[in-house]
């Protein structure tokens, strides 16, 4: 079994890719163009992993809430009012911004669903 | 610091609270993770990551397919090889753990395989674990300079296996036959490994396995009984892993290297080319035993050159060849000694010496069925 990180750890950067997409938008894919999309899925992420490239990554169920302070009171309720919502996360790590950004362009889920993804640069101790 | 806030809790409950925490959780938290950077050095390379991946409905079927993948498998495999055939193991140790591991075998066939007692397989098997742990031998192949002596280590422990099984000296035939079947099958894993650099050796193994394992099924009558080469029945000898055995014999020519291993094939070949006893290329095979003897100057491949020169120069001068070897200690008490010499004295028609000889062959063999067929010699013998 070899699913290691990238050998060049020093000069690795971990980032965080988050996914934003609409929320209805898996129901209209019919059941063949979705066993597509699944695959392509399995493909891109199974790449990453081989690579070394993936710390993880997983699908936002959406039951999520949002924890807000307003007037000294913290509340919650639930986590937007708009269609968009946060389809999932990636933990990755590339050597600069640009191969974050890369990889994010590579996920073939902008080949089915309308689609942001986030590249976030997580600064790690010292950074 | 959570792990060592749970030993500081380990330690204070037996130990009192140390005066000054602080600076000892720092202490601790510092100690262990020198734990874990040398546990790491020798983890197995089962990665973390693994267990991970396997949470989350994105990574869980890619992990899988990365893992269940063919190439996946035959690397764990293949490490797993150099892990049970590790030097620091005995080689029965590295055989049963083979067995066990890499085959699959349970604990009473491989007793059978070896007409031992489970007891001492399973002791066989502690040991070995015992040692990997001792040593922290890694999961790995090894790269550099130790690959070639540990991948001669590796091809010694199959052959072991394999001649456990072709040898007829003891246990059931299906059995036999499955660890010849396992030897060929872990060399084809080796065979098929990308970052293996030199195959010579491993091509000639399997060579040499598969011209043998050819003849596994005509080696004996349908009464069990042990039948010689010259009086087997060339046409139950399978064609197909002949074949493959040629194959690879072919591939061993192609660089200028030479071993045990490549000459005790091309021998075998010769037997398998021949359409009978009588026309085998003897001189061919006389000369493949002179090289041999250069490298092995063992009584053992004395003994089997003896036959070669019996059918080149005579029977006369191959008595004379295993007149010098006969005070050895490994060949006064060896049977296929004894009665190699009482074949010589039949064709001779010295049928006082060649009965002799059957009588001392007889005493020393622990086979029945070998036995028998001696005792039948004998009884030939006798009347002439």
């Amino acid at each position: 079994m070899s699913l290691r990180h990238n050998k060049n750890l020093k000069t690795m950067q971990d980032f965080l890719l988050i996914i934003r997409t609409e929320g209805d938008v898996w129901t209209s894919l019919s059941p063949e163009k979705l066993q597509e999309h699944i695959e392509k899925g399995t493909d891109y992420i199974g790449k990453l992993m081989k690579d070394g490239k993936l710390k993880s990554a997983a699908p936002l169920a959406n039951s999520s809430r949002i924890v807000s302070e307003s007037n000294g009171l913290i509340k919650d309720g639930p986590f937007n009012e708009t269609k968009e919502v946060i389809a999932g996360y990636f933990h990755i790590t590339a050597r600069d911004i640009d191969e974050a950004v890369d990889i994010a362009k590579a996920n073939p889920i902008f080949k089915d669903i309308p689609t942001k993804i986030e590249v976030h640069l997580m600064r790690a101790i010292g950074g | 610091m959570q792990d060592s806030l749970v030993e500081a809790m380990k330690q204070w409950t037996y130990k009192g609270v140390p005066e000054n925490p602080s600076a000892w959780l720092f202490k601790v938290a510092k100690n262990k993770a020198l734990n874990v950077i040398n546990r790491e050095k020798y983890k197995r390379q089962y990665s973390s990551d693994v267990v991970h991946y396997m949470r989350s409905e994105w990574t869980a079927e890619p992990a899988m397919n990365h893992l269940f993948s063919e190439k996946e498998i035959l690397d764990d495999q293949l490490r797993m090889m150099f892990t049970c055939c590790h030097p620091s193991i005995s080689k029965d140790s590295q055989v049963a753990l083979t067995l066990k591991t890499l085959c699959g075998f349970s604990i009473p066939e491989i007793a059978k395989g070896f007409l031992t007692t489970e007891e001492n397989i399973k002791k066989r098997l502690v040991r070995a674990r015992q040692k990997i742990r001792e040593n922290k031998i890694p999961f790995e192949v090894p790269g550099g300079k130790d690959l070639d002596a540990r991948l001669e280590a590796v091809l010694e422990t199959i052959y072991l296996l394999f001649n456990e099984g072709y040898s007829a000296s003891h246990g059931n035939d299906v059995v036999r036959y499955q660890l010849c079947e396992e030897a060929i099958r872990l060399s084809e894993i080796i065979a098929s490994h990308e970052s293996l650099n030199d195959k010579f050796n491993v091509y000639a193994i399997l060579s040499l396995m598969y011209l043998n394992a050819s003849r596994f099924k005509a080696r004996t009558d349908n009464k069990g009984r042990i039948l010689t080469m010259a009086e087997q029945d060339r046409s139950l000898w399978d064609g197909l892993l002949m074949q493959r055995g040629f194959f690879y014999l072919e591939k061993t020519t192609t660089v200028e290297n030479i071993s045990v291993y490549q000459i005790l094939a091309a021998i075998s070949a010769h037997h398998c080319a021949a359409a009978d006893f009588e026309s085998t290329d003897w001189k061919g095979i006389l000369s493949l035993y002179g090289s041999l003897v250069r490298i092995d100057h063992s009584p053992v491949v004395l003994l089997n050159r003896a036959i070669a020169v019996s059918k080149v120069f005579g029977v006369s001068q191959a008595l004379d060849e295993l007149e010098k070897i006969k005070d050895d200690p490994t060949m006064a008490s060896y049977h296929l000694f004894y009665s190699t010499m009482a074949e010589f004295y039949t064709q001779t028609n010295q049928f006082q010496k060649a009965r002799n000889c059957l009588q001392k062959a007889i005493d020393l063999s622990s086979l029945e069925a070998e036995k028998d067929l001696l005792t039948e010699k004998l009884r030939a013998c006798i009347n002439k």
